[in-house]
């Protein structure tokens, strides 16, 4: 057992079991939806960082509660195919596996991924891709970062044992043949372009569903690498979950989630009327009236489950959060008049809409943070690899080695963006706009203190941070 | 633990169902507090590796959580948000100035009625994409956290996946919450602006349900902006509200009101 102090993640009930994170890409013969996707296990650090997008292949999970270890998540598959990705949403299984990473496991199973070099991915992920190929009935191009692939194809795993990445496990062949049977059996429409399914408007809402990476794990593996052995995935414990990135630990048979839309919803609701209504509509009728490619009997099932709750008993669905506080509030609103209600209601109106404001901003703040991150590294390693070479020989004595160019790099995105966020602790609310002047200068006598930002630290953490780029040598913290 | 404690105030104020949901940042806090104390790099890349396997593991776990549902709730918007509007029509269809039955009594009392539904509907709303961004910004402290106590370089590409999650791409949601204002605003004109003043001016007691929870999160967003002790180049600006004295009369009394 895993040795770690109890963590008492909540699984999710039965139901939300079988649900997979996918943005409904159920089937296994996934649409060749091109989503970026960020490898997890950049065995190949050339060619990996370069690209941005990978295609992603997660197969979706719904296996089987043998595979029980839960997915390490960590799995992806790529396929840096032109233009073929199929995104398979891949849960894995039981929840009640925390203890699957034993430390057997996992170790084998990083040194598993460390251990795919090229000349073997090339191989092994030909015969995986002839097996995806049957299964999938897609065609499978990959590079040699599918090496990855070649864990689960041939390694049934039957044990429970927590040692087998049952997330990989999913890759075992026959598992993955009854859940593409099952799935084809549903419906045939599933071998079919997701961008159908939600329609053109909601196609970006399908991207962001896949894969969610392990994203470090480069660097870790190549220190692996070259402290283990190259050792093929022979047993089970090697397999690491292709799947998606959030790997599930839903064990269920293939429920993969499906992201409802306005659009797709109305398509529902014209559906049933043709049927006589959400009494007299069955979920197989709806599913062939709406004639949308991807969707399942399962989907249209409990979306329909959720339409009759809330047409039939509207004041209980609608309020249902606050079902057992109704008789508070309308305690105490009955002693106020029509009109203090309606003014109760307005503040409401106006605190909600504040917050929702403010969300938004919010968001935007952290999106462009997130993007100044990358834009950030993206300099790093391109100086890195034409600076380093300067670097070490140029003979560097000064404190400020020879990265003026960085510097400036560095200093222009980062510091009208970033430097926002670098308040000194007695400055306070001042809107972002000032505070981006008042903080600019501040910045710099911070900079002396606190080792704030990468821009100000410039000396330490560059010549490290090129270095480290793809290493997992210690970075010097530029946050204290 | 500034944000772990508001986190927890936060889960405390939530709605009900959904105190389960949220990231359980304390746990992950101790484990990478553990993992901090295992070998360093070097000495034990098995130890790092399987430390951070299993921590990135149990991250990708709380996303699937998340994930799982925000798109749960998400789905049950988008159909009563069509059920509302439907509900809005048949009733403006059937009692409204030019419909069947003219009455302005029955109109009024079904508006009235469905006036707070549709309140309480666009607050749920918000409070959902409210729980996008507090599991958001959890996320991202641990993984500055993991970077910083481990050496690590897992935090940017990480959360540059989690920017793509489902659970965290809440346009959908938005769109519909703006769309339940317009309507607000059409069906329901703001009448007397001295009234409102009023009502500002008054300090009203927030009994337990969605606006407990509103203004419960707009004050935790509030403090967890105000101010870090570890600034870098991914921190949010402190967060100043317009109107805070708006917020700040809003008294947040415990459950049962005294009435």
């Amino acid at each position: 057992m895993e040795a770690r102090p109890a963590l008492s993640f909540q699984r999710p009930g039965a139901k939300q079991l079988s649900s997979m994170g996918m943005s409904g890409a159920l089937s296994s013969s996934l649409p060749v939806l091109p989503t970026p996707l960020e490898e997890t296990y950049p065995k190949l650090p050339d060619s990996q960082q370069v690209s941005m997008e990978r295609e992603l292949v997660t197969r979706p999970l719904n296996h089987a509660s043998h595979l029980s270890s839960n997915s390490s998540v960590v799995g992806h598959m790529f396929s840096s195919s032109s233009g073929f990705s199929t995104d398979l949403h891949y849960s894995s299984l039981s929840p009640h596996e925390k203890h699957s990473r034993h430390s057997p496991f996992i170790s084998q199973s990083s040194t598993n991924v460390a251990s795919l070099p090229i000349t073997h991915s090339s191989g092994s992920l030909q015969s995986t891709a002839s097996h995806y190929a049957k299964e999938n009935s897609a065609s499978w191009q990959t590079d040699s970062l599918s090496s990855f692939l070649d864990f689960p194809v041939n390694n049934p795993i039957e044990n429970s044992q927590v040692e087998s990445s049952s997330c990989n496990a999913v890759l075992a062949s026959e598992e993955f043949t009854k859940w593409a049977d099952q799935l084809i059996a549903d419906d045939d429409a599933l071998a079919s372009n997701w961008n159908e399914l939600l329609g053109d408007t909601s196609v970006t809402d399908l991207e962001p569903k896949m894969v969610f990476p392990v994203s470090k794990s480069s660097p870790n593996f190549q220190a692996h690498q070259s402290q283990v052995p190259l050792q093929l995935p022979a047993t089970s414990e090697e397999i690491r979950t292709v799947a998606n990135p959030t790997s599930l630990a839903n064990s269920a048979p293939a429920k993969p989630r499906m992201r409802w839309t306005p659009e797709l919803h109305e398509a529902f609701v014209e559906a049933v009327n043709l049927l006589g209504g959400s009494e007299r509509a069955t979920p197989k009728g709806v599913l062939k009236l709406m004639k949308v490619e991807g969707l399942t009997i399962y989907h249209v099932k409990s979306h329909l489950q959720k339409y009759r709750t809330a047409r039939y008993r509207p004041e209980s669905s609608e309020g249902s959060s606050e079902k057992k506080l109704t008789p508070i509030e309308e305690m105490s609103l009955d002693l106020k008049t029509g009109m203090e209600i309606t003014e109760a209601l307005r503040m409401q109106m106006e605190v909600q809409k504040r917050l929702h404001e403010q969300l938004e901003i919010q968001r935007n703040l952290q999106l462009r943070i997130e993007e100044q991150g990358r834009y950030l590294q993206k300099m790093f390693e391109k100086q890195c690899k034409s600076g380093v070479d300067k670097l070490k020989t140029s003979a560097t004595t000064s404190e400020n080695p020879s990265t003026p160019s960085l510097d400036t790099v560095q200093e222009s995105p980062a510091k009208s963006e970033l430097d926002a966020s670098q308040v000194d602790h007695g400055k306070t609310g001042t809107d972002p706009v000032n505070a981006n002047t008042a903080l600019e200068e501040s910045s710099q006598e911070l900079g002396g203190k606190h080792k704030v930002s990468e821009a100000n630290n410039p000396e330490n953490s560059e010549p490290d941070a090129c270095e480290s780029g793809s290493q997992p040598s210690k970075r010097p913290r530029t946050d204290e | 633990m500034k944000f772990g404690k508001r986190l927890k105030q936060q889960i405390q104020e939530t709605l009900p169902g959904w105190r389960d949901k949220f990231l359980s940042y304390k746990e992950l806090k101790k484990l990478v507090r553990s993992i901090s104390s295992a070998p360093t790099l070097l000495n034990g890349s098995f130890e790092y590796g399987r430390a951070e396997d299993e921590f990135v593991y149990l991250l990708n776990n709380e996303i699937e959580k998340f994930n799982a549902f925000f798109m749960e709730q998400e789905e049950d918007f988008v159909i009563r948000n069509k059920e509302l509007q439907q509900r809005i029509q048949r009733v403006i269809d059937k009692w409204g100035p030019k419909g069947n039955h003219p009455s302005e009594a029955d109109y009024k009392e079904e508006m009235g009625k469905i006036r707070k539904d549709i309140v309480d509907f666009h607050g749920e709303m918000v409070l959902l994409v409210n729980y996008s961004n507090v599991n958001y910004t959890g996320l991202a402290k641990i993984l500055k956290k993991y970077d910083k106590r481990t050496g690590g370089l897992l935090r940017l590409p990480f959360i540059q996946k989690v920017l793509q999650q489902p659970f965290f791409t809440t346009d959908l949601i938005s769109k519909l919450v703006k769309q339940c204002e317009s309507t607000i605003d059409a069906v329901f004109p703001v009448e007397d602006e001295e009234k409102k003043r009023e009502a500002r001016e008054a300090i009203i007691v927030a009994g337990e349900g969605i606006f407990r929870n509103t203004v419960a999160a707009l004050q935790s967003m509030q403090e967890i902006r105000r101010g870090s002790s570890t600034y870098g180049h991914f921190s949010l600006p402190p967060l100043n509200l317009p109107d805070s004295e708006l917020i700040q009369s809003v008294q947040l009394n415990s459950p049962i009101p005294i009435v």
